[in-house]
């Protein structure tokens, strides 16, 4: 050890200039200067004149943002729990080694690799009124079409459902990988104890894989709280604001408003609710450890 | 060996005299859609139809007759404000861009437009051959910024078919349209009774142009002036109460039909989903040519309408326009003089660009008889006079529109009274326009 700090030099580190470079070009710097930003009056071209906090106070006064971020926390409770629910179910179902299981996987993986302008377009063909997929049927049963895409409350759970359609795959996998990993000598045990399925379920595989839940629980939270694209081709936030994130928000102030500045505060707010998620993450895999 | 080497020189010369022919590059970003597969290397401009299939071939043509100049087109998605202030921002802008009027006070004001008054007087263009609508669009502060190429609106595009069906043709066959906001519920409701189709089809969902262009359009008639001071929107008066009622009447009513966005509202007028289309200029070419093809809801029943005149105070309704900017930008002479050209060229091709339903651009124009015996030119060239702007210093008209249309929706999908919907209006754009 002594031998190898010896001949430790200064020049090694340059094997970590490339990705610092990277690193502190895309990642440290803009972020900082983000939060300097957000300080500022400022828009697209230049021009900032620094305003203190008064960026924050128009933010935390927009009842527009107040809604977004309601949206936002809607859609992450709800949708995260049935990714990590349908992932699961999955996943368990899926966790063999027949023909049917491995193209079933592919298949329900597939979804994950498209890009989310042909996600929201094929979503749209399910939930656009008068030729939509789901209107026909509707009309088949006789029902009333529901205006999908352009009613409160349908339009952000129209959203939903193409996000979980899309990010499904990811989880799944995360799933199929651990329980593969659980030793098959435990199944076999159970077996000798004539243990139930369920109770095999909640004894054995669901211990087994518990910090695979909370990894899968917390991607998908940092995840599902920076929604866009969804959002933005398939509602643009409507009707009335009511599927519009975060996120959309920072973009329509940012870009379409010219409102750089407020868009950052925006920005930083959104980055502040993540890093708590990812911190919540921290604590959680730290006491199991301690545990 | 002598012989092949100098064939093979003079090869290389003629290759490089050819590469040299093409010496002038203009980038030109667009809206108007890619319809490469279909128009490609289409130069007959004639042959076109719609927008896509008109500029692309227009630009095509240009590059035909001019073999030094290239034309690189980047395709945008609509209106491509995104892209442009992105590149803005990074100093990589396109030579020429395509942009509404009324998008383009944000960039003068900023200096991200070039005026291009020089520029016209060298490649010969004389502000003086537009119509006054067009230059005055393309015109902020006494200068031109952009070259004006056309003026829109939104119309009555209507189905004769179902307004024959409904008792609501005239004897000489024209449709008959109302009048006022009373004449418009009579004959909606007649229209629905007689087809049990809505009257209108609009574009209600995952928009809000639409609802902006008529609201605009409805208090125009209504002679309220409602950007008297162009940093604040005034709504207090009890005309902009009137025309989101009225809007929101059509809605509960059920004279229009419901949760379409654009493109199902454009397939379901197409398919015969209702009797009048509210939606822009640009639809007429393709909506003539679906006309006359047999089979289909449209086939021998196709014509098309300014807005009615609904209140008796002023015949007016909201119109914008497009034209071609030149951002900011180092650029050489060589290439300025190939954007002149590409501009003169524009404007004496203006005809062609009118064939999509645009109100012609270049005064001339309204004169040609080819231009007369366009299909349904005759009704709607009134818009040029009586079409109407928001006053140039009003900043931001497109996050305005999202704005406005946002909360007038939510009003008439009941999502929020009328009065919530018009206070929330004034509060949002006022703040935006208050810090600019």
């Amino acid at each position: 050890m002594a031998e190898s700090y010896r001949r430790s030099r200064w020049s090694n580190a340059l094997f970590i200039l490339p990705y610092m470079t990277v690193f502190l070009s895309l990642l440290v710097f803009p972020l900082f200067w983000g939060m300097w930003l957000s300080l500022n009056k400022s828009d697209l071209f230049g021009g900032a004149r620094f305003i203190g906090l008064k960026n924050y106070y128009r933010v935390f006064s927009d009842p527009v943002f107040g809604q977004a971020v309601w949206n936002t926390v809607i859609f992450v409770l709800v949708s995260v729990p049935t990714l990590v629910a349908l992932g699961l179910f999955l996943s368990l179902a899926l966790n063999k080694t027949t023909r049917a299981s491995s193209l079933l996987r592919g298949l329900f993986f597939s979804s994950t690799v498209l890009s989310v302008t042909i996600v929201t377009l094929i979503w749209r063909f399910v939930f656009i009124p008068g030729d939509g997929l789901l209107a026909l049927l509707f009309d088949k049963m006789g029902w009333e079409q529901i205006g999908f895409l352009s009613t409160e409350g349908w339009s952000l759970f129209s959203v939903g459902v193409a996000t979980v359609w899309w990010c499904l795959g990811l989880p799944m996998m995360l799933f199929l990988a651990a329980l593969q990993q659980i030793p098959s000598d435990l199944y076999e045990a159970a077996a000798l104890d004539n243990a139930s399925r369920w109770r095999v379920l909640t004894r054995i595989t669901l211990p087994s894989i518990k910090s695979t839940i909370v990894l899968v629980a917390i991607v998908q939270i940092v995840m599902q709280f920076q929604l866009f694209g969804q959002a933005q081709l398939m509602t643009n936030g409507g009707p009335a604001g009511s599927s519009r994130p975060i996120v959309l928000y920072i973009f329509d102030t940012s870009f379409i408003r010219w409102d750089v500045g407020m868009g950052t505060a925006a920005s930083e707010v959104l980055f502040l609710i993540i890093l708590l998620a990812a911190m919540v993450q921290y604590w959680v895999t730290s006491r199991k450890g301690e545990a | 060996m002598k012989s092949i080497l100098l064939a093979t020189a003079s090869a290389a010369l003629l290759g490089m005299a050819t590469m040299a022919q093409a010496d002038t590059t203009i980038e030109l970003q667009r809206f108007f859609g890619a319809c490469e597969a279909d128009y490609g290397t289409v130069t007959d401009v004639s042959k076109a139809v719609g927008e896509c299939g008109i500029i692309t071939s227009l630009v095509n043509k240009f590059e035909a007759e001019n073999p030094d100049i290239k034309v690189n087109v980047t395709t945008v998605e609509w209106p491509g404000y995104n892209q442009l202030n992105a590149q803005l921002a990074s100093n990589a802008a396109p030579d020429v861009v395509s942009v509404h009027y009324s998008a383009i006070s944000d960039y003068s004001t900023r200096g991200l437009f070039m005026p291009l008054d020089d520029l016209f007087a060298s490649a010969g263009i004389d502000p003086a051959d537009f119509s006054d609508a067009a230059r005055g669009g393309a015109t902020k502060d006494g200068k031109m910024y952009a070259l004006p190429f056309d003026n829109w609106t939104m119309l009555f595009h209507v189905n004769l078919n179902l307004m024959k069906e409904a008792g609501l043709v005239n004897a000489d066959g024209t449709p008959i349209l109302p009048t006022s906001v009373d004449e418009f519920f009579e004959q909606g409701k007649q229209f629905k009774e007689k087809t049990g189709k809505p009257y209108l089809v609009q574009i209600y969902a995952n928009e809000t142009a639409a609802y902006m262009r008529i609201f605009y359009t409805l208090m125009m008639q209504q002679d309220y002036d409602f950007f008297k001071d162009p940093s604040k929107i005034d709504l207090s008066g009890p005309e902009a109460k009137k025309a989101l009622e009225f809007m929101k009447k059509i809605h509960d009513e059920g004279l229009s039909t419901l949760d379409m966005d654009y493109s199902a509202a454009v397939s379901g007028f197409s398919s015969g989903e209702g009797g009048i289309e509210v939606n822009g200029t640009w639809l007429i070419g393709d909506l003539d040519a679906q006309s006359k093809e047999e089979g289909n809801a449209l086939s021998g029943g196709y014509t098309v309408y300014p807005v009615p005149q609904f209140y008796p105070a002023k015949n007016a309704t909201y119109v914008d326009g497009h034209g071609w900017a030149v951002p900011r930008g180092d650029r050489d002479e060589d290439k300025m003089a190939a954007i002149g050209k590409l501009f003169k060229f524009l404007e004496d091709n203006d005809y062609e660009w009118a064939r999509t339903g645009h109100l012609p651009s270049v005064k001339a124009v309204f004169d040609m008889p080819e231009f007369k015996a366009l299909p349904h030119r005759d009704k709607i060239v009134e818009i040029a006079k009586i079409g109407q702007t928001l006053p140039e210093g009003v900043m931001r008209q497109f996050a305005l529109q999202d704005i406005v249309g946002e909360e007038l929706a939510a009003a008439i999908n009941g999502n929020k009274s009328v009065d919530d919907a018009l206070a929330r209006i004034e509060e949002r754009v006022n703040d935006l326009l208050g810090n600019l």
